[in-house]
């Protein structure tokens, strides 16, 4: 699902409910449901450890025995809280067993933070009453073959719980944690000292679970350990040894080398509370301790600070990971999967369009590329108090990139005089930065001891910052030389695009409203010692490269079968020359049925001698202008056929270059001079030789009107152009359709010497006409037609004759041959 | 003597269209879409002072990136005329021309020459489609000249903040100019299709550009989910991707191809029927 990155309200009301639920609250519908599997939950409180009742749902597939899902919720979240994620999974065939974690909703018990006694152990028991069902598979005694999965709070169990059961056969875990006291006070230097102390997202955390059990006293359903150390952090920014004993006892870095089962790490490229590092580490310290776990890491857009939502195809990997390590189905799984959402933003929509991208290594051993820096050094203030402050990213509203639009004003992450950027040279090549990058810098203060906040940012030529998802990596540097001590500092790990121009730079912010700060201000000053490092894997897109081959390939196909089918349902002629005569032109047998099933010529047969000027006679809708189409090659024969010197006549055939026509009217370009046309035509017509131009003008008597533009020209100037047009070759066959339509008594006359002077050169004429008179002066032959039919052929002395009658009139003789019968047109 | 092969020459036909008022106003049509852009840019009131007048569904602020200079304002005037005008041009140039021949008569003279059927529309249609291409080539000059007059020739910058100096934002805009001008091929091969079948230059002009609409409206319902991708018009913004810091090129080898397909039939057909086609206009 494509999902709004900026400023859309919505989008910022959504990272707000993700905030509140901590994304453990499955967001999204998954899957479709099929009808025909249904799904048996069954509700029922069930013994955690030391007392604890929990209340959990199981949710049984149609198929059994199956293997067994645990899904856990988010932080503050309940069992329900998955609920529509566990129906999915049950759906595609597991036991699915959700619970609500102990202190949340109908579940007893103090929250603690999935410490090893507490959450851990109430999950083992859970595992001890899977081995009891026989509903699951099981592997041995007790020994149930099962999976873990879950978001953030659900995450860390997972993981937590993957270490200390080696029970558990597999194992994804979306947006958690390694180690609790790194993500609290986040430290990203060799300095031993705790960093600042994130007290936004702590407070955040500690409000979410505290608050709904407020009756019960200021700490909720805490622990009483825990509430101590959250007043503990917020009096001093700092944690007592008790309480870091306590933060590492609910860290999965303590077990993680324990961990067996084949696991999923999934991450949030948007997520300043559990920044992509924790995924990090959490997958070296599986790798070290056995290097042939089964490991695999999706870094998503998404994340607790909102970003896109990936969830169903996050869900879709989870799912697809249980089935090929608890079903040992023949999925093939990327070991590293990035969404890449920079760049690429829909103008339409304002909707991110995302790259997925792959690698079949983890970015567990990062190569390091390196880019010198250009600014030599930084000067920064810290304010007293800490305020005004940084906003880099802020619980439930996301990074200031987001917030702020970032357009042409200044960043509400990087405040004047308290930030500096130390910048490289502009690239000279588009740049990809995936994974953590690092840098040494000589840090020098006013005071001993600085609170600073670094980010690897992007500096456009166009003086835009841009801060990926708003992620920053705070440090807490002691013991400061008076004139600097050198720090590598551990910049956050991020998924970054830089186009040519663009600089990358290391900034830095004295200030972050997430962050606890020193109370008193501070100077600083930051020295350049080493180039940038940054870690610069090499990626496939993972939108798979068949797949996308695959479309020009069809085009390609496509337009190649195209050119078949054009070529095999092309009209095919038969061009064998059929028996020599003496005629010019031989109709046999000529029949044209429109589509409309109008029969308008029917069994036409005459032919044509040299030298004749032939009549085609008939009233309106007798078939004359058909005969003429199919004469020209505009319209095909339903049967029979016309030659020309033995050789047939169709549409397109070579012949009909030997014949000159003028039929149903003129065709010109009415925006061109008639001289225009006529040469424009010529050229048009594959002649090689030259037209007989000043000839046809002649005739034609066209004059001073030949280049006046057509538009202006009479009827009978058309007509005239017309038939100098039929005339440019002097063809063997001229054929004029009602030649003299729209002409004036005198152009008549002149038109008749026309068509009389041609004929006397050897060449022949076929005129067609209505008006009988009209071809009792012209012609020597004459065909009659009726209705399509022919009804007398023959020369004009012989058909004056055919009546026996004293010789009249056409006009007579026709009238005699037909009857009354002169209806035009269909029959009725 | 008769030679099939030279009929209707290349040169000739471009002539016959070049003289026509209708081509020369098509290209005035496309020109004047940047300059008035321009214009009402640099002159127009910005409406109130909460800021910059707001384009378009999403929230990017088209027009104040287009003021950035001569390869941003090509960009959203590619933007603005993806839509209707370049498709609008394409169809009158693709759609007119057999049409226009079948309305003045000329077709018959033409066929009974005899122009054959198949070099007279592949002669036909290498003209209306170097018209096109040559309408979408003038787009893109004029909107960049214009640009520079007005909004200097500052680097491309996208609404996601990536910046292009302009040596690269020419070859981006380059290859979006060459995709739109793909893309629009299913357009001008219903226009062509039209254009066979029907006498009525207006009619096979109207309906390929109809069909383009009625497409970029069913685009819009989200309901008709991947259905959708088979719509002609569903890959016809694609080019932002060309934008991007590094280009994706999936979505659009994508349209491209896709639209390849479309075309290559709608051309097939449109030959095969006009090979058989009785012509008694």
């Amino acid at each position: 699902m494509r999902a709004k990155k900026r400023v859309a309200p919505w989008a910022r009301a959504r990272a707000v409910l993700s905030l509140l639920l901590l994304s453990g609250f499955s967001l999204s519908t998954v899957g479709s449901a099929n009808a025909a599997t249904t799904v048996t939950i069954t509700d029922q409180r069930l013994n955690g450890a030391g007392g604890v009742t929990l209340d959990t749902s199981l949710y049984l597939p149609t198929s059994r025995p199956a293997p067994a899902i645990l899904l856990a919720h988010g932080f503050a979240g309940d069992k329900s809280s998955v609920s529509a994620q566990a129906k999915s999974l049950a759906e595609h065939g597991y036991v699915v067993l959700t619970w609500t974690a102990r202190g949340f909703g109908k579940s007893t018990g103090e929250i603690s933070m999935n410490s090893p006694q507490g959450e851990v152990a109430d999950v083992s028991k859970l595992i001890d009453y899977l081995a009891t069902r026989k509903e699951v598979t099981q592997q041995g005694a007790r020994d149930p073959l099962v999976g873990i999965a879950g978001d953030s709070y659900g995450g860390s169990i997972a993981l937590m719980t993957a270490g200390y059961d080696n029970r558990i056969d597999a194992v994804a875990a979306n947006i958690t944690w390694n180690n609790l006291s790194h993500v609290l006070f986040p430290q990203n230097s060799q300095d031993p000292s705790f960093g600042p102390y994130k007290k936004f997202w702590a407070g955040t955390f500690f409000a979410l679970a505290s608050l709904p059990n407020a009756f019960g006293g200021e700490c909720g359903t805490f622990a009483p350990a825990w509430c101590t150390a959250f007043k503990d952090a917020v009096a001093t920014g700092l944690p007592t040894p008790a309480d870091e004993k306590l933060m590492l006892a609910s860290s999965p870095s303590t077990i993680t080398s324990k961990i067996t089962a084949p696991t999923l790490l999934m991450q949030g490229e948007a997520d300043s509370l559990f920044p992509l590092t924790e995924s990090i580490a959490n997958a070296q310290q599986i790798h070290q301790a056995h290097p042939n776990v089964p490991l695999a890491m999706i870094w998503h857009s998404g994340g607790h600070d909102g970003g896109t939502d990936e969830s169903k195809r996050l869900q879709a990997a989870t799912l697809n990971w249980f089935d090929k390590y608890l079903l040992h189905k023949k999925i093939t799984f990327p070991a590293f999967q990035v969404t890449d959402t920079n760049g690429s933003i829909s103008l339409v929509d304002s909707s991110v369009i995302p790259n997925l991208l792959q690698s079949q290594t983890l970015p567990i051993n990062p190569v390091y590329s390196t880019l010198p820096i250009t600014t030599p050094f930084t000067a920064l203030i810290a304010p007293i108090g800490g305020i005004p402050g940084a906003i880099s990213s802020l619980p439930g509203v996301g990074s200031a990139l987001a917030l702020a639009g970032n357009i042409g004003g200044v960043s509400a992450a990087f405040l004047p005089g308290q930030s500096g950027f130390l910048e490289t040279a502009p690239l000279a090549h588009p740049l990809s930065i995936i994974g953590p990058s690092k840098v040494t810098l000589k840090v020098s203060s006013n005071k001993p001891d600085a609170t600073l906040f670094f980010s690897l940012v992007v500096r456009t030529p166009s003086g835009q910052t841009k801060q990926p998802n708003g992620i920053v990596a705070p440090v807490h540097l002691t013991n400061l030389a008076s004139d600097g001590s050198l720090f590598t500092i551990n910049l956050p790990a991020v998924v970054l695009d830089a186009a040519v121009g663009d600089k990358l730079a290391v900034a830095i912010s004295t200030t972050d409203q997430g962050y606890a700060m020193p109370a008193d201000g501070r100077l600083y000053t930051v020295t350049v010692a080493s180039p940038l490092s940054f870690s610069h894997p090499v990626f496939t897109s993972s939108k798979s490269k068949s797949s996308l081959y695959i479309w020009p390939i069809a085009a390609l196909v496509i337009v190649m079968l195209s050119v078949i089918a054009v070529y095999i349902r092309r009209p095919r002629h038969n061009d064998e020359p059929v028996e020599p005569t003496d005629a010019l032109v031989t109709v046999s047998n000529l029949t044209k049925v429109y589509k409309d099933g109008y029969k308008a010529v029917d069994g036409l047969c005459f032919f044509v001698k040299r030298g004749q000027v032939l009549g085609l006679l008939g009233p309106n809708g007798a078939g004359k202008t058909t005969t003429l189409r199919m004469m020209m090659g505009l319209i095909y024969p339903t049967d029979g056929e016309i030659s020309i010197n033995g050789k047939p006549i169709y549409p397109g055939s070579p012949t009909l270059a030997e014949l000159g026509s003028f039929v149903e009217g003129s065709g010109f370009l009415p925006h061109l001079t008639g001289r225009e046309n006529l040469n424009l035509y010529w050229r048009s017509i594959g002649r090689t030789d030259d037209p007989f131009f000043d000839e046809a003008v002649k005739i034609t008597d066209l004059g001073k009107a030949l280049d006046k533009k057509v538009r202006s020209y009479s009827q009978g100037m058309r007509q005239r152009l017309a038939i100098a047009q039929a005339m440019l070759g002097m063809p063997d066959l001229l054929v004029l359709d009602e030649p003299t339509n729209g002409l004036d008594p005198q152009q008549i006359k002149a038109m008749r010497e026309v068509l009389k002077s041609y004929a006397k050169t050897g060449r022949t004429v076929i005129v067609s006409s209505h008006l009988l008179s009209e071809v009792e002066q012209t012609c020597s032959h004459v065909v009659l037609m009726h209705r399509g039919k022919l009804i007398a052929f023959g020369t004009l002395k012989k058909i004056l004759k055919m009546t026996g009658k004293k010789a009249g009139s056409l006009e007579e003789i026709f009238i005699e041959l037909i009857g009354d019968d002169l209806t035009i047109g269909k029959e009725s | 003597m008769y030679l099939p092969k030279s009929t209707l020459p290349y040169r000739v036909e471009m002539y016959r269209q070049l003289k026509r008022k209708r081509t020369f106003f098509a290209y005035l049509f496309v020109m004047s879409l940047p300059i008035i852009v321009a214009l009402a840019v640099k002159f127009g009131t910005t409406g109130n002072s909460t800021g910059p007048t707001r384009f378009g569904a999403g929230t990017a602020d088209l027009i104040g990136l287009a003021t950035k200079g001569a390869a941003n304002f090509t960009a959203t005037i590619f933007y603005f005329a993806t839509p209707f005008l370049l498709i609008a041009v394409v169809a009158l140039f693709n759609g007119d021309t057999v049409a226009s021949e079948a309305s003045w008569s000329t077709l018959r003279y033409l066929l009974a020459a005899p122009v054959p059927r198949a070099r007279l529309l592949i002669q036909k249609l290498k003209v209306s489609l170097t018209l096109s291409a040559f309408g979408i080539l003038l787009l893109a000059l004029t909107s960049f000249g214009v640009g520079t007059l007005a909004f200097g020739t500052a680097p491309l910058q996208t609404p996601l903040g990536v910046t292009m100096v302009n040596s690269v934002a020419i070859q981006r805009l380059a290859i979006v100019a060459a995709y739109l001008a793909i893309t629009l091929l299913v357009v001008a091969a219903i226009a062509f299709y039209f254009s066979v079948t029907t006498d009525v230059p207006l009619g096979a002009v109207g309906g390929a550009i109809g069909i383009m609409i009625l497409s970029n409206i069913l685009d819009a319902i989200t309901g008709l989910g991947s259905l959708r991708n088979w719509l002609p018009s569903h890959y016809s913004f694609s080019w932002f991707d060309a934008l991007s810091s590094e280009i994706d090129w999936s979505q659009m080898i994508r349209g491209a191809s896709y639209a390849v397909i479309l075309a290559g039939i709608l051309t097939a057909i449109s030959f095969i029927r006009f090979a058989k086609k009785d012509v008694t206009s």
